[in-house]
């Protein structure tokens, strides 16, 4: 489903931020993308999207990443970003799940029905004619990943989908994302939640991949993961008296 | 910073007050913006001296606050805006024109007096009435009316955007400025050496923030189309309400109905 | 400065809708398309920002007493001058629409007399012409944008906020509304628009010298000196536009000297002058930077001046002021001129050693 050969991507004159690059994510697998501030989890993002070009290919749904393709690029992957208040720019939530559908081509009744199915699904009916500046900060996280399902992509890019929210909202967010069948590709520093949400963990460090396996065997390992400025997930940690 | 909290709660209030239900606020906007409108050109076009004429005005706002039921109090704390400036061009009129109007015993009310009253009276009511529309309509029916009036879709689309991050942006002044305050105790505002730094930074975080709303419009396809919910269409109701006042508010400009009362009773 | 409906006669508030409403029509067409779907996210945000960012109480120091920004002169730095005015047209409408600041029928007025001027105004006669020539580039590149940039600002905020505050005169004296004679409206509101649009200007000089510092690309015509326009204005040209804004500088500063002008009765306006400055965006509990200002610019003139008393002896009136204002404004646009030959003497002579 996404496919990185050799990528490479600096910033003009600067050190490079991601570094030759080479990893594939199938149809259907969740995975992590965990390391340090600035290890090049936003960029891999932003590379993805063809937010940023750098060296190397891309492939996205056997599309691969150029100019032509990319509208189509984008029509496949949905981006949920880590300030919803960044992704719901428009007055009410049905206004920004129709603002997608409708500019890749969808009739406003075809829009409307995507609307509707999607916001059952997450149990949201409620949220359809709210204001985004008026709804909570869980309310909105939710909204925002309703506004990337309508668009009906096949892959989703979360930007730390569960940060600044209260436990239950956490929650609700991981239960979501558990419940969604399509490829999904995470970056955070909660790795309690990768471990809830993800079955395979990629951990970066200085723009290069460091390990690359199954979420359980990467996060239980300690000394890797103190070797690249993170820890234990807390429900490992084990702390007993 | 008192202000920035109370600008706070003033949107909240406005939101609230327009997401109520009444006859006034089930009008089409457009019916509202016109009327509105209407409404003001009339008042403020009654001549200086015509102190009865324009006291007909009231009845509008009066009126039409009692039937959609939002409290009339809330208004008259925004006229402290508009009123200083005024009455620091009507309370010249006093003592500049001495024309004698009317004998009310041993006190004669003087021209200055008059053009004085009817000049504020004209500022409390042109206030009512907006106060009004804003409290029954919210923003994006009062843009959807706009767009119908032809305004450029840029100027529609730049005014939802920008109250939509109205909110946010108090938000992080808010924040910032009290952990300026927390590490300034007893400074009253932001101190000269901090003047450019301070909306500075905040200024190149919104300018990212401005950049991640932009990939998130782009990757969303966009190409310069916003789409909105349809608001409903004008409907009998709506043209019988825009007429009625029309023709009222001409009536109380053409003739002095007051006036008419009046002489009516003194004979 | 906003306007209030009730200050304008619908003649008058229409025939500024007109004005505002082909300045936004210009405008919008002004920008390409694919040029404003791509800012209109930075307009949205600044144009946010700027709003909550007129609640931030600046401290005047010496004062005790706090400035605002209004940031005409800010957005058309930063977005240019018709992406500046639309951002401004909104944070109008939305003033008038929730905080009844202005009114609906004085959005038109207000549009022109605030966001036209500051935008447009400031912009090409005063930004872009100062940021792009080479004035006080004998200082060197990065002290020379500094100043340019401190000067663009505080002259522009200072001219357009004349001009704005002249606007309100003029549209209030032709509506009929008052019975103060024209002159005397005048010599109150420029003053106090002097002292506003100062601190205004350095407010505006403080923040873009900050973006400046860190990032200049974010400021219209930074670092185009040197390309497309360079030479396009002339020494005569720069020398025109500090000459004028001295003499307006020079006029408003006398007429402030002149704090009571007599021959009417002024003195309640002490009082009304402290709400409308309220109004005007100064600080509700303490009012008194007008006079603060005043009093410094009185003190300074008063040590400097060779005119005595900056007036004619049988002259009481503003006005007769505003001589001594105009002389001394012809000296400092010749202490200007005189600066800008040495500057550019020293420029062609650095020049001449190059070669």
């Amino acid at each position: 489903m996404i496919e990185f050969q050799n990528v490479s991507f600096s910033y003009d004159g600067t050190a490079p931020v991601v570094e030759n690059l080479s990893f594939s994510i199938s149809k259907g697998e969740s995975v992590g993308l965990i390391g340090a501030n600035g290890a090049g989890k936003s960029t891999i993002m932003k590379l993805l999207l063809g937010l940023l070009s750098g060296q190397g290919q891309i492939w996205v749904a056997g599309l691969e990443m150029n100019k032509q393709n990319l509208p189509k690029i984008r029509q496949t992957v949905g981006f949920v970003l880590q300030d919803s208040d960044n992704q719901m720019f428009m007055p009410t939530v049905y206004e920004d799940m129709i603002f997608g559908p409708r500019n890749y081509g969808l009739t406003k009744e075809q829009a409307e029905q995507r609307v509707d199915d999607v916001l059952n699904r997450l149990g949201l009916t409620e949220l359809k004619h709210r204001y985004n500046h008026k709804i909570s900060g869980g309310e909105k996280r939710m909204a925002a990943i309703a506004t990337i399902l309508a668009m009906e992509p096949e892959v989703i890019l979360m930007d730390e989908p569960s940060t600044a929210l209260d436990p239950v909202n956490r929650r609700t967010v991981i239960n979501t994302i558990n419940t969604l069948p399509q490829t999904k590709l995470i970056a955070s520093h909660d790795l309690d939640m990768i471990l809830d949400t993800c079955g395979r963990v990629i951990l970066l460090s200085h723009g290069k991949i460091v390990a690359d396996g199954s979420a359980e065997s990467i996060l239980r390992d300690r000394v890797l993961l103190e070797a690249n400025r993170m820890e234990l997930p807390f429900c490992l940690q084990g702390r007993h008296k | 910073m008192d202000k920035l909290s109370h600008a706070q709660s003033e949107l909240r209030e406005m939101d609230a007050l327009a997401a109520e239900c009444s006859p006034i606020h089930a009008l089409h906007p457009l019916c509202k913006l016109l009327v509105t409108v209407f409404y003001i050109a009339v008042t403020v076009s009654f001549p200086k001296y015509n102190f009865s004429g324009l006291v007909m005005m009231v009845l509008y706002p009066v009126i039409a606050f009692q039937v959609s039921g939002i409290p009339v109090g809330l208004c008259f704390y925004k006229l402290r805006l508009v009123l200083p400036l005024v009455c620091a061009v009507g309370l010249a009129n006093p003592f500049l024109d001495h024309t004698p109007l009317l004998q009310l015993g041993t006190i004669t009310v003087t021209g200055g007096v008059v053009s004085m009253v009817t000049l504020m009276l004209k500022g409390v009511f042109s206030l009512m009435a907006s106060f009004l529309l804003i409290a029954t309509t919210s923003i994006d029916a009062i843009c959807a009316a706009l767009r119908k009036l032809h305004v450029p879709g840029i100027l529609t689309t730049l005014l939802l955007l920008t109250y939509r991050y109205i909110g946010v942006m108090l938000e992080e002044v808010t924040v910032m400025t009290e952990a300026y305050s927390l590490r300034a105790p007893g400074q009253k505002g932001i101190h000269i050496s901090a003047w450019g730094s301070f909306l500075g930074q905040l200024l190149m975080r919104s300018m990212d923030r401005a950049e991640e709303l932009y990939s998130s419009m782009v990757l969303r396809g966009f190409n310069g189309n916003f789409f909105y919910a349809d608001i409903s269409p004008f409907c009998l109701n709506d043209l019988l309400y825009t007429a009625v006042c029309a023709a009222a508010f001409l009536c109380a400009r053409i003739f002095d109905i007051p006036g008419l009362l009046g002489s009516f009773f003194v004979g | 400065m906003h306007m209030a409906d009730a200050l304008l006669a619908p003649a008058v508030a229409a025939t500024m809708y007109a004005a505002s409403a082909v300045t936004v029509g210009a405008s919008v067409k002004t920008l390409r398309k694919d040029e404003t779907t791509a800012k209109l996210p930075t307009m949205a945000v600044t144009s946010a920002l700027v709003f909550a960012g007129q609640m931030i109480n600046y401290t005047i120091p010496g004062t005790g007493s706090s400035g605002h920004l209004c940031g005409g002169m800010m957005l058309s730095a930063l977005l240019g001058p018709q992406a500046g005015f639309l951002s401004m047209v909104v944070i109008l409408t939305i003033q008038a629409l929730f905080f009844a600041d202005g009114g609906l029928l004085a959005l038109g007025a207000n549009c022109w007399n605030m966001a036209f001027y500051g935008c447009f105004v400031g912009y090409y006669l005063l930004w872009r012409p100062l940021i792009r020539s080479k004035l006080f580039s004998s200082l060197g590149e990065k002290a020379a944008g500094r100043i340019r940039i401190i000067l663009a600002s505080v002259l522009g905020c200072v001219i357009t906020l004349q001009l704005g505050a002249f606007s309100v005169v003029l549209e209030t004296s032709l509506s009929g509304v008052t019975e103060l004679p024209f002159r005397a409206f005048v010599g109150i509101m420029q003053p106090i628009h002097l002292a506003i649009g100062l601190v205004e200007g350095l407010i505006t000089s403080a923040v873009l010298l900050f973006i400046y510092e860190t990032r200049p690309e974010l400021l219209m015509d930074v670092n185009k000196a040197d390309t497309q326009l360079s030479g396009k204005l002339s020494l005569k040209t720069t020398l025109a536009i500090l000459a004028v804004t001295a003499v307006i500088v020079g006029g408003g500063l006398s007429l402030f000297a002149s704090a009571n002008p007599d021959g009417l009765e002024w003195s309640m306006f002490g009082n009304a002058e402290s709400g409308y400055s309220e109004n005007m965006g100064l600080d509700e509990e303490s009012f008194g930077i007008s006079s603060g200002a005043a009093d410094t610019a009185a003190a300074i003139q008063e040590r400097t001046a060779f005119l005595p008393d900056y007036g004619f002896a049988d002259s009481d009136m503003a006005a007769g002021t505003s001589v001594s204002g105009l002389v001394g404004s012809a000296i400092v646009a010749g202490a200007a001129a005189a600066i800008c030959m040495a500057g550019g003497f020293f420029r062609k002579k650095k020049v001449a050693a190059k070669a």
